[in-house]
């Protein structure tokens, strides 16, 4: 193990001593810290629900519909990150390509939903940043979501014009795998915050 | 595009473990039908609360999982990338937990006044 390890050393920069990518590494680290974020977030939101003295209550603002809508989307544009990396591991360029930009699209799309979610929000139930606690609470969690997903729309479409301009291969597939880690990870707040923010009363 | 077998590509852990195009369907199918009994969940008439939100955290866990496990590929990982990430998750659950607990927001079951 430890020669194999030392081998890839040699011949790979990204690997370390531990035989594993150090990028890898890197990405899972960031993600745990991120979980550790989110969990500050989502733990506000539950310590102040039902505690404003002002403004809408959740039930009457959630649009459950369009929210279910928006996880679906979530979840399908999961699968597509896979059959990117998978597409680009079988050294099928273009096909990877049409994957990520189609993850990249569903990922737009849910930003626009909660776009108009927010803005519906603010011009048709008065509720704002600043109304109460579910408000500024609400807001801030689901605002630094829709913030992760932006930014991962925005990697994976470097990603696309990367494999468009001839420069992603299949010796390139971690890097797809570590934008797919983020991806995924977005995804998996999303099922925390469907859950726990929108579906239980 | 979808191989239906499954065995023209794989994903390898650092584990050494493969998941295939054929688990990464058969997962993503999964994912839609609980997402789907969630919602349907919540418009089950008369189902208690505290049953309500057992349900949906049970089924939240789940798909968790299968995202972490499969499609993030964790479960096929090296135990360093699993502990990099399941051990700042635990803090996290701690930190929802705690804060929760320091307001008394023991919200997710009715509270007692």
């Amino acid at each position: 193990m430890a020669d194999h390890a030392a081998t890839h050393a040699v011949h790979d920069p990204n690997i370390g001593t531990t035989g594993l990518d150090h990028r890898k590494m890197g990405m899972w680290a960031f993600l745990g810290s991120d979980c550790m974020f989110f969990g500050s977030l989502i733990g506000t939101y539950l310590a102040y629900k039902g505690k404003s003295i002002s403004g809408p209550s959740p039930r009457d603002v959630f649009d459950i519909p369009l929210t279910s809508y928006s996880a679906a989307l979530l979840l399908a544009s999961s699968l597509t990150m896979v059959l990117a990396l998978a597409a680009l591991q079988d050294d099928r360029v273009k096909v990877a390509a049409r994957w990520l930009l189609a993850t990249a699209a569903m990922g737009l799309h849910f930003v626009l939903n909660q776009v108009y979610e927010f803005w519906t929000f603010v011009h048709h139930h008065d509720l704002t940043l600043s109304t109460s606690l579910f408000g500024s609470s609400f807001f801030v969690l689901t605002g630094f979501h829709g913030a992760h997903v932006t930014g991962g729309v925005v990697w994976l479409l470097l990603l696309v014009g990367l494999a468009w301009g001839g420069r992603l291969d299949k010796r390139d597939h971690t890097k797809v795998e570590i934008a797919g880690l983020y991806w995924h990870f977005v995804d998996i707040v999303w099922i925390a915050i469907f859950t726990v923010i929108y579906l239980i009363p | 595009m979808v191989d239906p077998d499954g065995t023209a590509a794989a994903t390898q852990g650092e584990g050494g473990g493969h998941v295939t195009v054929k688990t990464y369907v058969n997962v993503a199918i999964v994912l839609a039908i609980i997402t789907a009994l969630e919602v349907a969940t919540l418009y089950i008439p008369g189902i208690p609360s505290s049953l309500l939100v057992g349900i949906l955290l049970v089924m939240s866990a789940l798909k968790f999982y299968l995202v972490v496990g499969f499609f993030m590929h964790l479960k096929y990982d090296h135990q360093i990338m699993r502990a990099l990430f399941v051990g700042p998750l635990m803090i996290a659950i701690a930190i929802i937990l705690a804060v929760m607990a320091l307001f008394s927001a023991f919200l997710l079951l009715p509270r007692s006044h």
